[in-house]
């Protein structure tokens, strides 16, 4: 089966809930869908026996916020799978809005998506659910703010020589907060 | 505390927390696993990671795409080529380059395969330290500072070695340096012989790896566990074959496969890839193509350093291409690549500037642990460090 016919048949079963499909240049299937929908291609995608998609390969969050500040939605959400006995491929891409952006876990269909969905969270603050183990993964865990995020300041200043307490970000403590009481 | 029909004490919790890491010597760096013992066996254990985390990701949002070569290296620090050649196919897909030389693409295929080699003689070493042979770890050092001394000569660096770039390699190789080559490859397969005589059939390496740690390959599939792994399941899986890349398809090689997906298997299998990625060597040495050793494209590859005198474009072309970096059309690309651990692969969005807007690397260390740590529940805390040796994990490329 070609990457042109699968491309077919999921744009006719899906209808509406497929924003975008398309073959590109260079012969990748590429298919945008609506977060709705998501979690019932993934499962079809993966049942289906004339596909395949058996082996999840990664997960990789985009935020779009600076490169395109009107976008529809603020992330994507990039999935690879492979068909190992099929040899397909298809990237699925899954747009998340700004506010609470959340996602059903794909945990039950491939187990290999442990870690990647916790990074999901650690690093963009997308909130994942059904995940079994939900917590950072990368980040300690009393960390705050999400480092992958394109409006998250590279460098924190401190308080000491900030000329507009009023703005301040949560992520700026007060020297009285850097203080550890080493036996407490 | 309660008391169970048969009168005794029934406690809440009847096994035992057991810490093992970050500091632990076979973990290969800073990975902490949280074991729950039962007596001697393991019944759940929990992986916790980013102790080495530092934020490459992030980091080269804000570097332009040469800058990004030298942090891909820090990733997986066994084969530094690997992640160099992935990073820069993926930008080379970006930036629409078809085709590079024959030469610079027979260059990456060495310095890969060499790299490859070097990081199994890391693995076979270490791991067979973990479970307690000694010797083997100084035989492997001996020849992998043969292949450190070959990336010193054609790069400048032992490990880090930065030699692919976008659009070809570095610098051409030296006659030395192919000398080098053909002596190693000349030498290296006896030395394989060597190892596999001390321990394939040696009844206590038998012992510890036989029937441990076993994945099948439904399981490896299901917990997306790659290369060695996956084929030491039974699976024939690997990107060279599947989806040639750097002209792969040219050079006859084999993918050694095994059945069980145990301990013993994995082993064999990377013994395997040894000699076949020095076959590999050796027909690109063979047959090294002669010829430009980058693509002619100024806007992407520096100009001769010669033509710098005579020409004015070819010093307008440097010029923008140090001070200014590539410009990589709007786009984004995935390139998947068969590396020492499996797949290694860079996702890259670019918004068209000079540098890339998100990066982020496919690594088969961080994929592979979730599994690893599946592999080890209902082991013994004796098999766990042979487990974590067997799947190979290098903590650079899991915390990035």
């Amino acid at each position: 089966m070609t990457n042109e016919e699968i491309r077919e048949q999921i744009d006719a079963i899906f209808e509406s809930a497929i924003k975008h499909s398309a073959v590109t240049e260079h012969g990748d299937l590429v298919v945008h869908v609506a977060v709705e929908q998501f979690l019932m291609l993934m499962a079809y995608l993966k049942q289906n026996r004339d596909y395949d998609f058996d082996y999840l390969s990664q997960i990789t969050g985009v935020d779009y916020l600076e490169m395109d500040p009107d976008r529809e939605f603020r992330f994507d959400v990039v999935y690879e799978l492979y068909s190992m006995s099929k040899d397909h491929h298809i990237q699925i891409h899954v747009g998340l809005p700004e506010e609470e952006p959340t996602l059903p876990s794909v945990y039950h269909l491939w187990r290999g998506a442990d870690f990647p969905e916790r990074e999901l969270y650690d690093m963009f603050g997308i909130i994942v659910m059904d995940h079994p183990n939900m917590k950072r993964l990368l980040m300690p865990e009393d960390w705050e703010g999400h480092p992958l995020l394109k409006d998250y300041p590279l460098t924190v200043e401190e308080v000491a020589f900030s000329h507009n307490p009023d703005h301040k970000s949560e992520l700026i403590k007060t020297p009285e907060d850097m203080k550890v009481d080493p036996w407490a | 505390m309660g008391v169970t029909e048969q009168g005794l004490l029934e406690r809440d919790k009847d096994t035992m927390t057991l810490n093992m890491g970050p500091q632990h010597p076979s973990t290969h760096g800073v990975f902490r696993v949280i074991l729950e013992m039962d007596g001697e066996i393991v019944r759940s254990a929990e992986p916790d990671i980013g102790f080495l985390h530092t934020g490459i990701e992030k980091n080269a949002e804000n570097k332009r795409y040469v800058h990004c070569i030298p942090m891909t290296d820090r990733l997986d620090y066994l084969s530094p080529p690997q992640n160099n050649l992935a990073f820069c196919l993926t930008t080379e897909k970006l930036l629409g380059v078809k085709e590079l030389p024959a030469r610079a693409d027979y260059l990456r295929v060495m310095m890969c395969e060499l790299g490859r080699i070097g990081s199994h003689l890391v693995w076979l070493g270490t791991h067979a330290l973990d479970i307690g042979a000694m010797t083997v770890f100084l035989y492997t050092w001996r020849e992998r500072e043969m292949i450190l001394d070959l990336n010193e000569m054609i790069s400048g660096v032992r490990m880090m070695t930065s030699y692919i770039r976008i659009g070809g390699v570095a610098q051409d190789a030296t006659p030395e340096w192919l000398d080098g080559v053909r002596k190693f490859v000349d030498y290296f397969p006896a030395k394989v012989d060597e190892y596999e005589s001390l321990l394939t059939n040696n009844p206590i390496w038998l012992d510890r790896t036989r029937g441990i740690g076993t994945l099948t390959k439904d399981e490896a599939i299901l917990w997306s566990m790659s290369g060695p792994i996956l084929r030491a399941a039974g699976l024939d899986w690997d990107w060279r074959k599947k989806k040639p890349y750097s002209r792969y398809d040219e050079f006859k090689f084999d993918v050694p496969t095994q059945d069980h997906g145990d301990i013993y298997d994995r082993y064999l299998v990377r013994v395997e890839e040894m000699r076949q990625s020095r076959e590999i060597v050796k027909q690109a040495l063979d047959h090294l193509p002669d010829g430009p050793y980058k693509i002619e494209d100024n806007k992407i590859s520096l100009p001769p350093r010669d033509t710098l005198h005579t020409s004015m474009e070819a010093l307008i072309h440097h010029f923008k291409l140090v001070s200014d970096g590539v410009k990589v059309p709007k786009g984004e690309a995935y390139v998947p690549t068969e590396g020492p651990r499996g797949e290694v692969g860079f996702h890259i969005v670019s918004d068209g500037s000079n540098t890339p807007y998100r990066v982020k690397m496919r690594a088969p260390s961080f994929m592979g642990i979730p599994g690893m740590c599946q592999i080890m529940e209902g082991a013994f805390i004796s098999d766990v460090v042979a487990i974590i040796g067997s799947v190979d994990i290098v903590m650079g490329e899991v915390d990035r």
